[in-house]
């Protein structure tokens, strides 16, 4: 399972800025990796590309063994006219019905369910929303901030229960925060702008699971290399 | 709601007529012109009941032309929205074809057609319609792609599901714009009427019209006002209760 993308080119029709002049980047296997860089950098744009919402581009992102690839982001809304329980019980493919549950219990959204979308804060919201993409069947989830307005304990909590629960997927972690990037992702690929040379690099994150020990010197180490590298 | 269009529509109703009294009184202008109060009066006595049994004949009529045109609109705006080239074709054709008077269409279906319920109910269902279509195609020509992006990564988009979005996300806009065109399936009707029907209270103002008889064409418009004010109530309660129904209480 690896995601590729080699000398890829691209710029929005009508304009003159190059998003990407000639990015590479290799995604090994599974795990949960990041996707980091400063605002407007072209993270969203490239998440699009590999899921395909993107078409015509000029180079080429190959992946393999990964057939579903989904992207959510932290904008999305579920349909206003049923219940969270509704929706998830009607778009939840009947080979994921058994992790449902413990799925809503670790995002902890098992009091919000008889409610309606609108009605939750916006941090229940983008958990919700999580939530039933993961129960979803996928090779690759790319989550763009989907963790937005969620408070860091619950944050870790989840992310940890996805790692554990996920061991054998592919996630792509947006993210603007160097410290859960730093502390959670195996491989954390950096995008920095189209006048740098090369445009992405990657590191080694701490990849830290739940009931292992974390190493804060090493992991301060990663997040100035992190620093340095955007 | 009621009682706030009723009470617009009659003070705008005798405003309008203490204006055309005080022309009368200052310009000293005889009866056969404006009619005095007392064969205001009179006149109404004697004709509401013939009115009143045209003006509802020309409201049914309105509220099957409207029905008609909902219907239609809603089929268009549906196939409207598609990507492919018939949808692309829909969209031309109607912003084309609304920007021609459609009324001045109306002579040619009165002869085709005859002066009979089908011509006051096509030219009706016609004058409201493009209004309805432009504003139903552009809605449902509107992603909503912060729902939508679920169910078409998901591969669970159909093409209803599509179209329940659009139209549950713009509900305050469609409920507008049909409580909006049922004045116009009324003025259709009413013009139909005028030009060529054989029924209706435009066919009886048609007639008051050849006789100059200005207090049969006040104590119609009365009755047209009033009727036309029910009907755009009732469509409005109609909207209140969806809206009730679908409204989600905001909360943290």
């Amino acid at each position: 399972m690896q995601l590729e993308c080699k000398d890829l080119k691209f710029q929005y029709p009508g304009t003159n800025i190059h998003v990407f002049k000639a990015l590479n980047f290799q995604v090994p296997g599974p795990g949960f990796h990041a996707l980091f860089g400063p605002s407007g950098v072209g993270k969203t744009t490239l998440a699009k590309m590999i899921c395909g919402k993107i078409r015509g581009l000029n180079g080429e992102i190959t992946t393999s063994q990964m057939n579903r690839i989904l992207y959510t982001h932290n904008l999305e809304r579920l349909p206003g006219w049923s219940s969270v329980r509704e929706h998830l019980e009607l778009n939840t493919p009947d080979e994921n019905q058994s992790i449902v549950s413990e799925l809503i219990d670790a995002f902890g959204i098992e009091a919000l369910m008889k409610s309606r979308f609108a009605q939750l804060s916006l941090g229940q919201q983008n958990r919700t929303n999580l939530t039933r993409y993961l129960l979803q069947d996928f090779d690759l989830l790319i989550m763009d901030e989907s963790l937005a307005n969620v408070d860091e304990l619950t944050k870790e909590k989840i992310i940890l229960k996805i790692k554990a629960m996920f061991p054998d997927r592919s996630f792509l972690y947006i993210s603007h925060n160097v410290v859960e990037v730093a502390k959670f992702c195996k491989k954390i690929l950096v995008l920095r702008s189209h006048h740098k040379d090369p445009q992405a690099v990657t590191l080694e994150g701490r990849d830290y699971k739940a009931g292992r020990a974390l190493d804060n010197k090493a992991l301060e180490h990663t997040m100035l290399e992190i620093v340095n590298a955007s | 709601m009621l009682h706030r269009r009723l009470y617009q529509f009659l003070i705008i109703y005798f405003l309008g007529l203490a204006l055309l009294l005080v022309i009368k009184y200052s310009l000293n202008l005889s009866d056969y012109v404006i009619p005095g109060p007392g064969e205001i009066w009179q006149t109404a006595r004697q004709f509401f009941p013939i009115y009143f049994t045209a003006v509802i004949n020309t409201l049914a009529v309105a509220i099957l032309g409207h029905i008609l045109s909902i219907c239609l609109a809603t089929t268009v705006g549906i196939i409207g929205r598609l990507t492919i080239w018939v949808g692309s074709f829909i969209r031309v054709a109607a912003y084309n074809i609304q920007a021609y008077p459609i009324v001045a269409v109306a002579p040619i279906i009165f002869i085709l057609l005859g002066d009979g319920l089908s011509s006051r109910l096509l030219i009706a269902a016609m004058i409201c319609y493009f209004p309805l279509l432009l504003s139903f195609i552009g809605i449902f020509s509107e992603p909503v792609s912060e729902i939508e992006h679920f169910f078409e990564s998901t591969l669970r988009m159909t093409w209803w599901l599509q179209v329940k979005i659009r139209a549950f996300e713009n509900i305050n806009k469609l409920i507008t714009v049909i409580v909006g065109s049922a004045t116009l399936a009324m003025v259709g009707t009413i013009v139909a009427e005028f030009i060529a029907a054989d029924a209706g209270i435009g066919y009886s103002v048609r007639i008051a019209l050849f006789q100059s008889d200005l207090a049969k064409i006040l104590v119609a418009l009365f009755l047209i006002g009033v009727c036309t004010s029910l009907y755009l109530v009732f469509l409005e309660w109609i909207g209140h209760t969806i809206q009730k129904r679908w409204e989600v209480p905001k909360g943290g």
